[in-house]
This record gives structure tokens, C-alpha cells and sequence, in this order.
């Protein structure tokens, strides 16, 4: 199975360009979605599970199409937002045997263990009968995983799914949905760049509503590989360096400021090499714009 | 501080769409209101102008109450909408302080509020200005006028409906407070209204209505036309009370925000003591996998999500605490009305179920309106709110069925609550001790008619929430939109197919059900059923699933909903409603007639221009009747057949024959003959007047015998007023609706001047003058015939009687029908009643006249005190009048369409509603109407029968007036004198109210035209305090003498004046004043008791010192009054109080001829309280100042 994306592009009414002519394959397994805040993630996630409409392009589940059928794709679909909240007067047990109903699953022994299975893997079976609006920001956010993975899903779209987890949890899940996304197609947005490199088989970099980045997380990684260099410098030093080289990150270690800079050949000048990683190749896509943008920028700036 | 927070919550508001929607709105409404006929909801109307200062007050505190639905929005958010954006943790915890923070916000708020609300008196005040106003209907512009009712009402009122839902949204974080305590405001509204009805509540009614508008009501209750163009309601009493105790409940509730308020962000955490308490427990994941679970989609499956989710929507609204509590008051203002069932006089009738059912579909008509807009607006935004919105649109749930649960999850609300109302109602009668249950006549009105109701609109409540798709906008259109339909029939839109969710079930009759009105009733709903199943669809495709809410794009992706299913469903919406539709226009328009009220207006205003010139034509007058009347009731059709001799009563020849047929569109002229040779010189078929010219003129003297036929036919049914003169049980009419007439007919002219005006006719006198020739001939039943012989045939199906005046002859079967040949043995009125119903029969004889009362099987509640009243009042007038000229006296019931008994030849038709069912509790307390109805129509057995009056003004002072001392009479000798001033008040209030809305003109008592406030409320008081003052047996005397003068005389009639001159004849010179101040002006006095202190002589002997002032005023037509001199005769009282029961130990008249006096009294028993005019035997508008508490006087 395989969901393939082809010229997808939405421009809100304020006039944000959510997504710009996006084009993904996503075969089974689990698919990381890396961006910033306001990349478009969420934006295209809400597409591909039927609940915005494109401007144009298309979006097929093999051979269904899901923009125009998308009775058909909720069947199938295990959708969780980024923010949602729950009825909350109702006990887990009854909200989540509600949407299975809702999901079609008729047979009532059926859905009662699959109800009470997926409380328990989701760690809810001590919680399930108190009313969801006592429930904490991490149970809540572990129901909504909960019912994503009622019916199992052939597509799972989880946006952002960790955030609010403690470690733990965090784990836990992860775990669930790898053990899901083995036969299934699994979307998962995150800025947590960690998750994507210890689980996906696939991922994009999302950035201003364009794919800047489609692979596998080992290729990306292989693709930068020596050409990441990062050096102790005082604060003073900071803007020099940023004006001279491709800070690719900033970042404080003991207390004094860290430089990483993405370049061909040794910078030199006090650099030493690193081993890259998974947050290295995401900052060279999403900077990249502004690095070519800089170029052009900058002796404008220097003139002002 | 408080300025930054004040300045930006007014920019906040000022770039808000909201705020100007919201004024644009009210100003709209406002706008329409009063520069169309609309204006009529605030009084003005005959001689009340339209921007008169009563006017403009009345409809801005309407408006505010409709305001407070903005007001709510507005206030409640003030602070909450840091809640509900998520702003508090980060706005609190600057440093800013709490006053400053709240009032910031209130007051920004409240400016914007009145901005808001100026909409009404702005639109009011440019309303004034528009060219295509009447000037004759406005008085000149006068800013006050505006602006002080903007002041007095709506800003106070916009001060309390903002406080509460300030303090509210403010305290309790939640928007659903907010709503809740508006419905607690507008419970005290609709108690205050309820209560004010209620006598001896008023001024608790004018103190507890949170918007004034009952102390408003209050203070002008008795105000004449004159003074509602020309005062404002003054800032004082009950306006001035009510409005310092709202406004203070205003205050509180600002205070009551600031001590409660703190800026903690979290308040009660049941979230994190729960969480933290949660052990954190390892399970091996392996163990469990995660099951398969078969997924179905099918029709079953469909269903069950649909109940499953109406089930969760059900229970969600009703397990709300704001639910119950507008269920609660709901049914607490129930009960309340429920003390006052059916209440006339002050007493109550048995608790029927139809009764009940008037009083429970009432009473929680507006709550049910509340529940649908609100709670419609709930569900749809539910999930929105609750941002569990995404997760559920993205299950395989299509949009319609997720509609469509939510749908019938209120469905479910509503059927919940109406078998909720049921046992209420059931309770209701019990407690009244009535236990003839009838639960099929509740659920067939309740889940036909109400049911049918609330679906309708919740359908309609739904398409605007979901394409208004803002919920609190929304509930401003639902309610703007259900406000404006039910004022489109203002502007001429008056058929039921432009009324949204038209069709009524109609009046419930014990006697007749729901006799025909179901058939167009189903037709009706169907047809809005349609309508609205297309509304559904629509709200189906538009509405927003996911995170699209632009119009276009809700469109695009609408468009794919539009399935097989989807298009099946609004084929069979649009079939519904064409075919329904087409079938109830060829019901209204085709087979029957529809005119809205211009076109009916225009065509009798037609029919004046054409005929008028014939309204004095000599015509000859039908001297004999006999004919045959065939009632079909289950067809609701009869035939009439039968001849009139008409002669020709002038001396001179008469050569045309004008003859009026009724215009009712049901009836068919089968043929009109002559005995005489006619040519037909002229027919209108249309206003059905027919010119006979005769070829030989006819002579004085001389007669014609006339034949004719006449069929009602019914077919189909009518838009709207279906005619329930002949029906399945309970048929009643009289000659003059249906029969032909002879000549020009005044009742179809058009009456009001404002109609009058519309369609160019000059004003019109309601009557003709009390000295016209022409009126002093014929008699107030018109000039058709003096007395005539009657004879009359009636056939009606097997199972009913029908009766008409006259003597029953003979009676017999024939083909299934029953027959009945009655014939009158002496000449009388030609004004006869023809009836015919299921009847069970109660005979009694007095003397040796036959007493019969035809009364419904299950109505004989009362039947005896009917009994006893014909008989008293038979005896009391044989005795003092004359002699009662049949041997015979017939009541019999009709259904409760009309609420009147008619007095025709020994025959009165009496309304189910008016005393069939009436409850006398305590005979000794409660006024039993029954008894007192009985008495006053057999009384015009003797004044409109025995004595006919000209038609000319002042004729129903003898045949109703008459009739009413006649009846006091009666009363008097047989109720107790505390029962009788019960009584008596109930007439001052009913006169001083009528006045207050005379439409024209106020005409003293001897010129009455045909004003039931002035004939009977006027009259009982003016004669029971003429009888008071001359004697009851001189008035006795003086209407001997007038009905031996007059009685069973052919023209020239009696006039008001022939009365008054015998009663002159009967009264002293020292009182004749009273004649001139009680029938011939409009005199009202002002009595009043200033001091009453009394010194005790010794334990037997009280000397009381009353400082009393008496004023007496004249008034004009329209109530404007003039004081004039005092010179009268007023009563001194004195009471003194033993064990609790006050009682009179002196009443003596006192002469007065100046304003204030000091009267000194001694009685012998230790007075309590004193006064002037203790009784109220004058007409005062003031009545309850007239007594005051005696007080021992301080020695000095």
C-alpha cells in the first residue's frame, strides 16, 4: 500500500501558503514528518485525513482518492491532532466504545475487548472508568492515541503524538506504534527529531509549506556526513561567525556557546568535525532557503 | 490602570465584526418595527399616536429584553474570553490589579453595550423622520420623548442584563452560566406578567419584573389615550421602586464579582490530584495484542451510530445543571400560572385537559423556545467547543447522520419533556382534585401539534447555526428570525405557506375535539416538514467538517456529500413539499377563497363606495319567516329553504327589491321568487347584491312572499378562520350570517379609521345619532323586520338535537334524520339562533314555565346554580318589571370557539368556556359567573326582546345595561355584600382598562356605542350606585314604566333618553345631578383620605375626625380631564375589627362641596379604619387610597 501526494498546494484566505506543490510517496511503515512551527505539518496531515480541502493536486491510497472519497478513507484511518480535548463527562471506557461504534465496529464482544485491549496498552485501564475531563494532559493525550488506533487503521495519522508524554509514556508508545507500523501506512509529525531517527523508515522536512527533504533518516544522515563542524566561541564572536560561515545551530554546552556550521572542506579556524546526526541534517534543509537567501542579502545589509 | 484596560477592551470591541453585526441588527428590527405596522406591539393604535410617549416607552423596554440576549453575549465574555483563549496564565500574572482588571473590562464593556443597544432609540428617534409616515398617526418630534425611555428603561435595564452575566461568565468560567441566568431573568419577566393579570398581585408583578415593563403597565394601566400621547411615565412610584431594587441587583452582582474573583488560573484541580494519584503501571506489552474487530457499513450500522450518538447528545443536555434548571423554572412558572386557571371574575374553572393543556403548551412555550435555540446551538457546536471536533470528523460517519443524531438527540429532549409537561399536568389536576384523566387528548395535542412545533424549528435552528456558523451570531439570527416571522403577517404576508412551521391544531373543544381542524393541520406541517427536510439537506452540504469554514470551500467539499442517499433524501423533502404545497393551495385558493386583511378591507370598502347610496332606501320588512333548515353535521353542511312575507310597511310604493345575500364563500344561492312578477335589474355576484324590480310597484300595506334557498357548502379547507358555525357537534348560528337580507348592510363597512383611511373612506360614526328618524325605526337587530311570526323546520343527523326558538310542535324520524317543527306562538325579533349537537337535556319547571338546559354529557358542574339563576331571575323580574312573556326558557351548550351566551326568543346558545365548567370552590367567596351569566340573558328576555331599543347610540344601555342591573340585581339578593364589592371591583378595573384602550372615542353611558367597557363594566357600577342612591325600588319603579311604554312596540324604538326620563321621574331633585354626572358625561372622581385619628370618649363612644378630599373631574372623549366643582353626596364609612374580620358600624352619605373637608363621626365600637367612598360606588381611579387606619390621637 501506498499513499502518493502529488502537486499538492493550499493558500489559506488570509493568503499563507500552507502547501506548496508537495509531492511525497509514503509506502507502509512509519513516516516521519520533521518542520517547524507553521511548516505546514499539520496542514497536510489535516488534507491527507480528510478534513481540509486542497486547492489542487491529489492525494491516492493506491487507487483511492482520498480527496474526493473521503468516506472511504475515514474507514480506514486512525487520525490523532495535535490539540484535541474529549466529551468530559463521560468515562474513557464509554467515549472510546463510543467512537468505535463510530468507526463501524458493530459487534459489541468485539469492541468491547478492543476497547478494553487498547486501555490497557495505552496504560488507561486503572483511569478507565473516571470521567474525561479529570484526566491529565498526558492521559488525555495517550486516549487520543488510544482511539487512533481503534479498527486498525490501515493509514494512522498522529500529529505530533509525544508532546506531553513523559519519558516513559513516550516509549511506550513508541513502541505500539512500531509494533502497528509494520503493516501500515503510519504518519507522524514531530519536531522531536529524535523520534523520527529511532523509528522511521521514511521522513520529510517540511519547511514554509514545501518538501524540502524526502528519504530515509540513514540516507539524509549519510549525506551530510563530514560535513559538520562545531566550535567553542565566546559570546562577542557569535555574529562574526554567523557572517562568515553556515551556523547550521546555537547552542549553549556548559555554559558556553556551541557553534555548528555545515561546510564542504574544513572551515578551519578552530573547527572540528562531529559525527552528524538526524538534528544536523534537519537545520541544513530548514536553513537552507536562508542560506541561499543570505548570500544575496547580505551585501545590502552591509550597506544599511 | 483602569483607563488602559477600559480604553483597550473599547478598540478590542470596536474591530470586532460582532459589534456593529449586533447594532445592525438591533437597529434593523428597531427600524422595521416602528416604520411599519409593527408599531402596533407598542399601543398605538385608534387614537394613540405612533410616537406617542407611551408608545416609544413600551417598545423600548420590549426591545431591552430582547437586547439582554446581546447583553449576555457581550458581558459574559468580558472576562471569559481570557478563559476560554487560553490568555489567563499569562495575563494574571502581570501586575496588574483586580479592580482596575474587572472594572476595566466591565465598563469598556458596557459602553459598547449601549453603543449596541442606542440601535433602538436611534432607529426609534430617525424612525420618526421617515417620509412615508403617516403625519396624521405622529405627534410632532420631540427628543425627550426618545430619550427618556432610553434612559428610564433601556440602560438600566442593559446595566442589570449586563452585571449578571458579567458576575456569571466572570465567576464561573463557563458560558453556559451565563445563559442560565438569563432564563432566571426572564422567569421573573413572565411571572410579573403573569401576576399582573392577577389582582390582588399587581404591585408584586410591577416590583419583581427584572425589565420594568410590568411597573410600567402598572403605573399606566387606567392612562387614557389622551394621556399616553401626552405624558411620559413619571420616575415615582412602582417605576421608581423597581428600577432602584435592579439596579441594585446590579451592584451586588458587580460586588459580589470583585470579592469572588481572585486571579488564580487554577481554582479547584481534580485534574492534578488525580493524575499524581495514578500508579504508574507496567504492563508486558507482548501479552496483549491488539484484537481484530470487524468493521461494518451497512444501513444497521449506520443506525446504531446514529442512536448511539443521539444517545450521548441526549444525555449530555440533560444530565447539564443549566438544563435542569430551565426545566425547573419552567415548570415552577407552571405552577405559578396554574393558581390562575381559567380565571374569570377571580374564579377559577375545573381543570380540563384542555385547560391544562392551554396553560402547560403556554406557559412553556417560550422555554421550549429556549431549549431549541440554545441547545440547538449546543449540539451543533459541541464538539467544536469541546475541540474534539477533528477526531470525530474523521470518522466513517457521513455528515447526515452525524446531523441527523444530533437532530434527534433534542428530538428525544422534547419527547422527554413533553411526557414531563403530561405528568405536570396530570399533577396539576389533581391537586385541583379532578381526576377525569384523559392522556390520549395530552399526547394528541402534545405530540402532534407542540411536537410538530419544536421539530420544525429546530430544523430551522439548525440550517442558521450551520450557515451562520458562529454560535453566538447564530443565536441572535434564530431568535431575530422567529421575531420577524411572526411580524411578516404585518405586511400583508398572512397565508400559511410564507408563515414558517404554520398549521395549529386549533381550539380544543370538550364538545367537538378537534373537530376539523386536523386535516389542514397535517397538511400544513407536512408541507413545512418538506420545506424543512430541505432546509437539512442544506445544513448537511454546508456544514464544516474538519478545519474549512469559508463558504466556497464548505461548498466544494459539500458538493461530494451529495450522494445517491443524499439526493433521494431531497427529492422526497421537494416532493413532500410541492405536492403538500400545491394540494393546500388548491384547498385555500382554489376551491376555497384566500384574502389577507387589505384585500378583505378593500373589498368592503368596495362594497361602501358601491351601495352605500342604498342605506336608507325604502324597502319593505319581513313580517313572517318559515323555513327549513337541513344540518349535515359530518359534512358540515346545511340547506336552508323557505319563504319570507315581506309588506310593505311605508306609505309609499316601493318598486325595487334590494336583497343582500351573505357573503360567507362556503354558501351557494340555490334560488330567490317572488310571488310577484320581477325582473332581475341587477346582480352582483360578487358582493351578492341583488336588485328585484317589481313589475307592480308595491303598495303600502301590501305584501310579497318571498322564496328562496340557500346551501353551505363546505369543501376542503381554508387558509385560516375556518368557520366553526357548523360543525361535526356543536353547530351554532343565528339568521343574520347566513340568510338573506333585504337591502344595504352598515356591518360590512369597515369600522376602524385607520382602515378607513387606507382605503380613502371619510371617518365614520360608530353609530347613528341617538335623535336619526331613520334609526329611530328600526331596531338594534337592524331594519330588516319589527316582529316577526316565526315558524322553522330543523333536520340533523340521528344522534344530535337541534333547536331553534319557538315551541317544539312535533318531532319525529325519517330516513336516519331527525326532525323537529318548532313554531313561536307570538311575534318576536327576527334574530334567531339555530343549533344542533349531541345534548344531554336537564328540565325543571318555574311556575309554569318549562326550564331546560342542553348540555354536554359530562358538563353538569353547574347546571344547578343555571337552574336556580333562571329561576330567581324570572321571579325577580315578573315581580318588578313584567310579566316573562314565553312558557318556556332554554339554555344550550356550544363549543368554546366564542365565549358569549345570546339571548335569543326563549332560547340562549351559551359558550362551553363561560360557565359549564366553571368551579365554584366557596360559594360564599367565589363569584359564581354561571349563576350571574344566567341572569343577565334572561334579563334580555324582558330588555331587547320584550323592549327592542333603536339601532341609534346609547341602544345597548337599554338592551345590555339593562340587562346587567337586572342581573346585579339578582346577584345581590342572593350573594353576600363582600362577594358584590368582589364583584364591583372587578367592574371598576374592567372600565378603567377599557377606557385606557378605546380605540375612538369614550362616550358617556346614555350615548354608548356598543363599547362593552361602558355598557356592561360602567353600567354595573353607575346602576348598583344608582340603586345605592335613589333606592332599588325606585329604579325598579322607573324600568316598570319604561317597559310598559315600550314593550312588543313596533317603531318608533325607545332611546336611551325615553329610560332617563323615567328614571328622572323617580329621583329626588337633591340627586338629579347624579343623572346628569352617571349617564350623560364621563365623570370620574378623585376621593381620598388625608387623616383619620379618633379620640376615645369612653369604651363605648369613638369620636373619629377624618380629614377627607374629594375632587370630581369631567373627561372628554379621549380622557382628557377638567376638574369641576363638587357639590355630591359621598359616602362616610367606618370599620371596626373584631377577631380579625373587619365590618361596618357606620355608612352614611355626607354632602361635600368643597375639595378638602373635615368630617367628624362618632360610633360606638373602637374604629379600625375610615374613609370616604369606602365601598367604591364611585369611579376613582384611585380606589385604594380611599381608607386609611384610624390612629388614636395623641393628647396634648
Amino acid at each position: 500500500m501506498q499513499l502518493i501526494i502529488q502537486n499538492l498546494n493550499k493558500t489559506y484566505s488570509n493568503g499563507v501558503q500552507a502547501l506548496r506543490d508537495v509531492n511525497l510517496t509514503i509506502s507502509q511503515g512509519m513516516f516521519g514528518l520533521l518542520g517547524p512551527n507553521g511548516a505546514g505539518k499539520s496542514s497536510l496531515m489535516r488534507t491527507i485525513a480528510t478534513l481540509q480541502e486542497a486547492d489542487s493536486g491529489s492525494i491516492f491510497l493506491d487507487s483511492l482518492d482520498v480527496l474526493e472519497n473521503k468516506e472511504q478513507v475515514r474507514r480506514i484511518l486512525g487520525y490523532l491532532p495535535q490539540e484535541f480535548g474529549v466529551y468530559p463527562k463521560i468515562d474513557a471506557v464509554s467515549l472510546l466504545d463510543h467512537l468505535a461504534v463510530l468507526k463501524g465496529i458493530t459487534h459489541s464482544r468485539e469492541r468491547k475487548d478492543l476497547v478494553e485491549t487498547l486501555l490497557q496498552k495505552t496504560n488507561l485501564w486503572a483511569a478507565r472508568k473516571k470521567n474525561l475531563g479529570g484526566f491529565s494532559g498526558g492521559m488525555k493525550q495517550r486516549f487520543g492515541i488510544a482511539q487512533a488506533l481503534l479498527a486498525s487503521p490501515k493509514l494512522i495519522i498522529v500529529d505530533e503524538p509525544t508532546a506531553g508524554l513523559d519519558p516513559a509514556e513516550r516509549n511506550r508508545f513508541l513502541n505500539l506504534l512500531s509494533e502497528i507500523g509494520e503493516n501500515t501506512i503510519v504518519i507522524l509529525s514531530t519536531h522531536i527529531v529524535e523520534d523520527v531517527k529511532e523509528l522511521c523508515t521514511d521522513m520529510a522536512i517540511i519547511n514554509k509549506g514545501q518538501v524540502v527533504y524526502s528519504g530515509s533518516p540513514i540516507e539524509a544522515i549519510k549525506e551530510i556526513s563530514g560535513k559538520v563542524w562545531k566550535k567553542r566561541v565566546s559570546k562577542p564572536e557569535i555574529e562574526g561567525h554567523k557572517k562568515l560561515y553556515d551556523v547550521l545551530s546555537e547552542r549553549l554546552s556548559g555554559g558556553i556557546p556551541e557553534l555548528k556550521v555545515f561546510s564542504g572542506m574544513h572551515p578551519g579556524n578552530g573547527f572540528e568535525p562531529v559525527e552528524a546526526d538526524l538534528e544536523d541534517v534537519y537545520f541544513t534543509q530548514v536553513f537552507a532557503k536562508r542560506r541561499v537567501s543570505l548570500s544575496h542579502e547580505l551585501p545590502i545589509k552591509v550597506q544599511t | 490602570m483602569f483607563r488602559e484596560i477600559f480604553q483597550f477592551e473599547l478598540k478590542y470591541r470596536s474591530k470586532r465584526a460582532a459589534t456593529f453585526v449586533y447594532f445592525g441588527i438591533i437597529f434593523l428590527i428597531s427600524f422595521l418595527a416602528v416604520t411599519t405596522d409593527g408599531v402596533k406591539t407598542g399601543g398605538a393604535m385608534g387614537q394613540i399616536k405612533q410616537n406617542a410617549p407611551y408608545v416609544l416607552t413600551m417598545l423600548s423596554v420590549v426591545y431591552s429584553v430582547f437586547l439582554c440576549l446581546v447583553s449576555s453575549a457581550i458581558m459574559g465574555v468580558a472576562v471569559l474570553r481570557d478563559f476560554e483563549h487560553n490568555m489567563e496564565a499569562i495575563l494574571f500574572s502581570t501586575p496588574i490589579n483586580k479592580l482596575s482588571y474587572l472594572m476595566g473590562r466591565f465598563w469598556g464593556s458596557f459602553v459598547v453595550l449601549v453603543f449596541i443597544g442606542s440601535g433602538t432609540w436611534l432607529a426609534f428617534l430617525l424612525g420618526d423622520l421617515m417620509w412615508w409616515r403617516d403625519q396624521s398617526q405622529l405627534l410632532p418630534f420631540n427628543f425627550w420623548n426618545h430619550f427618556q425611555p432610553f434612559l428610564l428603561f433601556c440602560v438600566p435595564n442593559l446595566f442589570l442584563g449586563g452585571c449578571l452575566p458579567f458576575m456569571n461568565g466572570t465567576l464561573s468560567r463557563k458560558p453556559i452560566a451565563i445563559y442560565t441566568q438569563g432564563i432566571a431573568l426572564l422567569v421573573l419577566y413572565v411571572a410579573g406578567q403573569t401576576m399582573l393579570k392577577n389582582f390582588d398581585q399587581k404591585n408584586i408583578a410591577a416590583l419583581i419584573d427584572p425589565f420594568g415593563l410590568q411597573a410600567f403597565i402598572y403605573e399606566t394601566q387606567y392612562w387614557t389615550p389622551a394621556e399616553r400621547n401626552q405624558f411620559l411615565v413619571p420616575f415615582t412610584g412602582y417605576v421608581l421602586y423597581n428600577r432602584l431594587i435592579w439596579m441594585g441587583v446590579g451592584f451586588v452582582a458587580l460586588v459580589i464579582t470583585y470579592l469572588g474573583f481572585s486571579f488564580n488560573v487554577v481554582r479547584k484541580s481534580p485534574v492534578k490530584s488525580n493524575a499524581s494519584g495514578e500508579t504508574f503501571k507496567r504492563i508486558d506489552e507482548n501479552a496483549v495484542s491488539i484484537p481484530a474487530a470487524q468493521q461494518l457499513f451497512n444501513y444497521r450500522t449506520e443506525l446504531k451510530q446514529v442512536i448511539h450518538m443521539a444517545k450521548l447528545y441526549f444525555f449530555s443536555v440533560v444530565r447539564e445543571i443549566p438544563f435542569m434548571g430551565i426545566v425547573i423554572s419552567g415548570l415552577l412558572l407552571l405552577i405559578l400560572k396554574s393558581i390562575n386557571l381559567g380565571e374569570m371574575y377571580g374564579t377559577n374553572s375545573y381543570p380540563t385537559t384542555y385547560q391544562v393543556l392551554n396553560l402547560v403548551t403556554g406557559s412553556f412555550g417560550l422555554f421550549f423556545l429556549i431549549v431549541i435555540v440554545f441547545y440547538s446551538g449546543e449540539l451543533l457546536w459541541k464538539e467544536k467547543s469541546l475541540k474534539i471536533d477533528l477526531i470525530i470528523d474523521a470518522m466513517p460517519v457521513s455528515s447526515f447522520n452525524v446531523l441527523a443524531a444530533k437532530f434527534f438527540g433534542l428530538v428525544a429532549i422534547y419527547v422527554m419533556l413533553l411526557l414531563l409537561l403530561m405528568l405536570c399536568g396530570m399533577a396539576i389536576q389533581v391537586a385541583y382534585g379532578y381526576y377525569r384523566f384523559e392522556p390520549s387528548v395530552y399526547l394528541r395535542t402534545l405530540f402532534t401539534d407542540t411536537l410538530g412545533g419544536l421539530i420544525l424549528t429546530t430544523f430551522l435552528c439548525v440550517f442558521i447555526q450551520v450557515l451562520v456558523n458562529n454560535k453566538f451570531l447564530g443565536y441572535v439570527v434564530c431568535v431575530a428570525f422567529l421575531f420577524l416571522s411572526s411580524q411578516i403577517d404585518k405586511i400583508g404576508v398572512e397565508h400559511g405557506m410564507f408563515q414558517f412551521a404554520s398549521g395549529k391544531l386549533g381550539t380544543f373543544s370538550d364538545m367537538n375535539v378537534y373537530g376539523h381542524f386536523v386535516y389542514p393541520f397535517t397538511w400544513f406541517k407536512t408541507y413545512w416538514f418538506g420545506f424543512s427536510l430541505l432546509l437539512f439537506a442544506i445544513a448537511v452540504i454546508f456544514c464544516v467538517r474538519g478545519s474549512e469554514e469559508e463558504l466556497n470551500i464548505r461548498w466544494k467539499a459539500g458538493k461530494q456529500r451529495l450522494n445517491r442517499k443524499l439526493v433521494a433524501f431531497i427529492l422526497c423533502g421537494t416532493i413532500l413539499f410541492l405536492s403538500s404545497g400545491f394540494y393546500i393551495y388548491y384547498n385555500t385558493n382554489v376551491i376555497n377563497r384566500y384574502r389577507n386583511t387589505d384585500m378583505q378591507n378593500e373589498m368592503r370598502a368596495d362594497y361602501e363606495k358601491k351601495y352605500k347610496a342604498f342605506e336608507t332606501l325604502l324597502q319593505p320588512r319581513i313580517v313572517e319567516t318559515n323555513v327549513q333548515v337541513d344540518i349535515y353535521p359530518s359534512e358540515r353542511d346545511f340547506t336552508a329553504e323557505g319563504y319570507y312575507h315581506l309588506r310593505n310597511k311605508s306609505d309609499q310604493p316601493i318598486k325595487d327589491l334590494h336583497i343582500q345575500q351573505s357573503t360567507d364563500d362556503h354558501l351557494i344561492i340555490d334560488y330567490v321568487k317572488f310571488d310577484e312578477a320581477v325582473t332581475l335589474k341587477q346582480a352582483d355576484d360578487v358582493y351578492r347584491y341583488y336588485i328585484y324590480e317589481l313589475e307592480e310597484p308595491l303598495q303600502p300595506g301590501d305584501s310579497a312572499r318571498m322564496d328562496f334557498k340557500v346551501s353551505f357548502i363546505t369543501e376542503g379547507f381554508k387558509e385560516k378562520n375556518s368557520s366553526t358555525r357548523v360543525i361535526y357537534n356543536g353547530t351554532f348560528f343565528n339568521n343574520a350570517t347566513f340568510f338573506p337580507a333585504i337591502g344595504y348592510n352598515t356591518h360590512y363597512e369597515l369600522a376602524e379609521d385607520d382602515d378607513r383611511k387606507e382605503q380613502d373612506l371619510e371617518k365614520k360614526e360608530r353609530m347613528l345619532e341617538r335623535n336619526d328618524s331613520s334609526g329611530k325605526m328600526m331596531t338594534l337587530f337592524g331594519d330588516d323586520a319589527d316582529h316577526i311570526r316565526f315558524e322553522v323546520t330543523l333536520s340533523t343527523s340521528a344522534d344530535q338535537l337541534a333547536i331553534a326558538p319557538g315551541y317544539l310542535r312535533k318531532e319525529w324520524q325519517e330516513n336516519d334524520r331527525r326532525y323537529f317543527h318548532y313554531k313561536m306562538d307570538v311575534p318576536m325579533a327576527n334574530f334567531y339562533s339555530i343549533v344542533s349537537a349531541r345534548y344531554a337535556v336537564k328540565r325543571d319547571t318555574w311556575k309554569n314555565v318549562n326550564l331546560e338546559i342542553y348540555y354536554h354529557p359530562g358538563h353538569e358542574y353547574n347546571l344547578d346554580r343555571m337552574m336556580q339563576a333562571m329561576k330567581d331571575a324570572l321571579e325577580y323580574y315578573s315581580v318588578n318589571f313584567s310579566d316573562y312573556q314565553y312558557s318556556q326558557m332554554r339554555i344550550m351548550e356550544f363549543p368554546r370557539y366564542e365565549s358569549f351566551a345570546q339571548s335569543f326568543a326563549n332560547t340562549i346558545p351559551f359558550s362551553e368556556g363561560i360557565g359549564f365548567i366553571t368551579r365554584i370552590k366557596d360559594p360564599g367567596k367565589d363569584i359564581d359567573y354561571p349563576y350571574y351569566v344566567t341572569a343577565h340573558e334572561v334579563a334580555h328576555q324582558w330588555w331587547g326582546h320584550q323592549v327592542m331599543p333603536a339601532g341609534v347610540k346609547g341602544s345597548s344601555m337599554i338592551s345590555e345595561s339593562m340587562s346587567q342591573y337586572s342581573a346585579l340585581m339578582v346577584m345581590k339578593h342572593s350573594f353576600t355584600p363582600e362577594t358584590m364589592e368582589r364583584y364591583l371591583k372587578f367592574e371598576l378595573d374592567g372600565y378603567l382598562k377599557g377606557r385606557a384602550s378605546e380605540r375612538k372615542k369614550e362616550q358617556p353611558l346614555e350615548l354608548v356605542e356598543g363599547q362593552g367597557y361602558i355598557h356592561y363594566n360602567k353600567a354595573s357600577l353607575v346602576f348598583f350606585a344608582l340603586q345605592d342612591y335613589i333606592g332599588e325600588d325606585s329604579v325598579n319603579a322607573a324600568f316598570r314604566r319604561f317597559n310598559k311604554a315600550w314593550r312588543f312596540k313596533d317603531g318608533p324604538y325607545p332611546v336611551s333618553s325615553d329610560l332617563l326620563r323615567c328614571i328622572r321621574e323617580v329621583t329626588p331633585d337633591s340627586l338629579q345631578y347624579v343623572i346628569h354626572d352617571m349617564f350623560e358625561t364621563i365623570t370620574l372622581f378623585e376621593n381620598k383620605t388625608l387623616e383619620a385619628d379618633y379620640v376615645e370618649k369612653d369604651t363605648s363612644l369613638f369620636e373619629v375626625t377624618l380629614i377627607v378630599s374629594a375632587e370630581k373631574m369631567r373627561a372628554d372623549s379621549l380622557g382628557t380631564e377638567t376638574p369641576t366643582p363638587i357639590g355630591d353626596w359621598i359616602d362616610i364609612g367606618v370599620y371596626s375589627e373584631t377577631d380579625g374580620t373587619e365590618k361596618l358600624v357606620y355608612l352614611l352619605k355626607h354632602r361635600f362641596t368643597k375639595k378638602e373637608n373635615t368630617v367628624v363621626i362618632q360610633v360606638s365600637q373602637k374604629p379600625s379604619r375610615a374613609g370616604i367612598d369606602p365601598l367604591h360606588k364611585l369611579i376613582d381611579r384611585h380606589s385604594d387610597d380611599n381608607t386609611r387606619t384610624v390612629r388614636k390621637k395623641l393628647e396634648r
